[in-house]
């Protein structure tokens, strides 16, 4: 294999690059495509709409409360992102930095939890919510998340890795543990904080198959599972999918420009949990 | 490993607290979190099982016992036998070439350059892409009509596929679909792997004359592996529960031929109403899923390189 000239490196590899990136976010550029089309245009050929209408957008939003589906992924997203962080700092705190009976034992016993995947569960789960009678309720999408063994098990570690010196000198100051938690712990827990919250924020607003079973009215539909309800309903519309579809990919597409490092961190992060 | 746990966490002799001692503390902390554990995850599993060993009525209000009928019929069941195929089948194709396309991207990106920040956020990007909205685009790029796919084989003379409804065609498209939507998660992994092999280890290589290939080969890959050996088992585990992606572009057709294993169990409980039967398959999914992840750490554990 013959050596390339070093002045043609640069350019080949940012022309590989491009050639790249723009392969990989294809089907998103030919569903914004779409969304921009009128009826007539839809078929037309080409990746840019030849006339570039927001017909779509205006049907799309007449038709479907996609506010209101918006509006139910955020309340949920934000609710268990909430309680997560809520129940992993103080169980991860407990478990790395209270002295306790039994300690050890709790710590395998969480650790053995990240094992069980939701496919499992979901059946007793289902009707356990329905004997509670929250079918078609907020509580059910968010209650069951809120105690996630990840989040416990990241927190623990973080908060493990923290000089013991810190507590140490505070525990003399006379603080208690909550003050600890709340004061020593947390503000210097803060980076592992924010990646768990984009990474459950994210899984959370990604659900499907639990909210497809826990939810038949419109009203209570979260962002995904009202997207497959519009491909059910809209089967020739596809301007008016792809405009649902753009509109729900806004907050996470976002948050995540916004966000990125957090984000990758998350990822990073909850993937080395094995 | 990535991030290495520095344990700091002597204990101090600075203060003496006996054994114990703080145990209402701690229960302050932990019991919160620990009864919702015990109530929505820990006592659901244990009903999965109790579930497995039951059976409903034709009306589904009462339950007897069965014992291991569930599971006797389960295996001599066809249609479960064939989603089992379907869903290996599937997870063969989405894992190869997930781990391929994110290992390209992330090659790419690892080490700076002038503009990396600007390719990373593209090549990380379907992350932030919801599995209904990337099936969705997928669904219309594949469109027999408008889709893109299309008219570029129509462009070089080929006849337009049946993408998502041939029985041959729909599920290794449908893996397609996934390995697209999986690849930022792999990128940003791997990514974060290559980041901890050491530069100068290239240098050293470049000094002795080592190919990029060779460097590739015998730096990057054996120092990677660890990373790798996590990657695949995360996208393993991950292809094997799919199921939002297949619900929106197929439905488990055409002719059953995408009813993957999580779909079945969809199916037959919320369709046939057979909960008992659906949670025996759940629970042997379950067992399949802890067996990959052990045979995994056992047969490729010892092999990876942990430097």
């Amino acid at each position: 294999m013959g050596r390339l000239p070093r002045w043609l490196e640069k350019p080949l590899f940012y022309l590989a690059l491009g050639v790249y990136a723009w392969l990989l976010v294809l089907p998103l550029l030919t569903l914004l495509s779409a969304s921009f089309r009128s009826d007539a245009d839809l078929y037309a050929p080409g990746l840019l709409p030849p006339r570039p209408t927001l017909e779509a957008y205006q049907e799309a939003i007449q038709k479907y409360p996609v506010g209101r589906y918006l509006l139910n992924s955020l309340v949920v997203s934000l609710s268990v992102t909430l309680g997560v962080l809520l129940v992993s700092a103080s169980m991860g705190y407990a478990l790395a930095r209270v002295r306790f009976i039994g300690q050890s034992l709790l710590f395998g016993f969480v650790v053995s939890l990240l094992l069980i995947p939701g496919e499992v569960t979901f059946l007793p789960l289902y009707l356990m919510v329905q004997q509670f009678g929250w079918i078609n309720t907020y509580w059910a999408l968010t209650v069951p998340f809120i105690a996630a063994p990840l989040g416990i098990f990241l927190l623990r570690q973080f908060i493990r890795s923290l000089p013991q010196d810190l507590f140490d000198a505070a525990r003399i100051d006379g603080a208690g543990h909550l003050r600890i938690l709340w004061h020593v712990a947390l503000p210097l827990t803060a980076p592992a904080l924010g990646a768990l919250a984009a990474l459950t924020f994210l899984s959370t607003w990604n659900m499907y198959l639990w909210p497809l079973v826990v939810i038949n009215n419109a009203a209570m539909q979260t962002a995904q599972i009202a997207i497959a309800r519009v491909v059910s309903v809209e089967v020739t519309s596809w301007n008016v999918v792809a405009a649902v579809s753009i509109l729900v990919l806004l907050p996470t597409l976002l948050a995540f420009l916004l966000a990125q490092r957090a984000f990758v961190r998350g990822i990073t992060l909850g993937g080395l949990k094995g | 490993m990535m991030v290495k746990e520095q344990d700091f966490s002597r204990r101090s002799s600075a203060y003496h607290v006996r054994p114990g001692g703080e145990t209402l503390e701690a229960l302050f902390l932990l019991a919160p979190g620990l009864i919702l554990l015990l109530i929505f995850l820990v006592w659901p599993t244990l009903n999965a099982f109790w579930l497995s060993f039951h059976r409903e009525n034709l009306l589904g209000t009462q339950r007897e016992w069965v014992g291991l009928a569930n599971y006797a019929e389960m295996l001599r069941d066809p249609a479960f036998w064939r989603a089992v195929g379907a869903t290996f089948l599937f997870a063969a194709i989405v894992v190869p070439v997930q781990i391929f396309l994110g290992m390209v991207a992330a090659l790419m990106v690892a080490r700076p350059f002038p503009g990396v920040n600007f390719f990373r956020t593209l090549f990380f990007l379907t992350t932030a892409v919801p599995t209904a909205v990337a099936a969705v685009a997928w669904g219309w790029f594949l469109h027999p009509v408008g889709g893109l796919l299309n008219r570029w084989l129509e462009a070089m003379g080929l006849p337009p596929q049946p993408w998502l409804t041939s029985v041959e065609l729909a599920l290794p498209t449908l893996a397609i679909v996934t390995a697209w939507a999986g690849v930022g998660f792999t990128a940003i992994l791997l990514t974060a792997g290559l980041q901890q092999i050491p530069e100068d280890l290239y240098e050293a290589a470049r000094i002795d004359g080592a190919s990029a290939w060779r460097q590739f080969w015998h730096i990057t890959l054996p120092l990677l592996s660890p990373t790798l050996f996590l990657v695949a088992l995360l996208t393993v585990l991950n292809s094997l529960t799919a199921f939002g992606q297949i619900h929106l572009l197929t439905r488990g057709g055409p002719a059953e031929s995408t009813m993957v294993w999580v779909y079945r169990i969809y199916q037959d409980a919320f369709f046939n109403f057979r909960f008992s039967y659906a949670s025996a398959q759940a629970v042997a999914l379950f067992l399949v899923l802890l067996l990959l992840a052990g045979l995994q750490f056992r047969w490729f554990g010892r092999r990876v390189h942990y430097g």
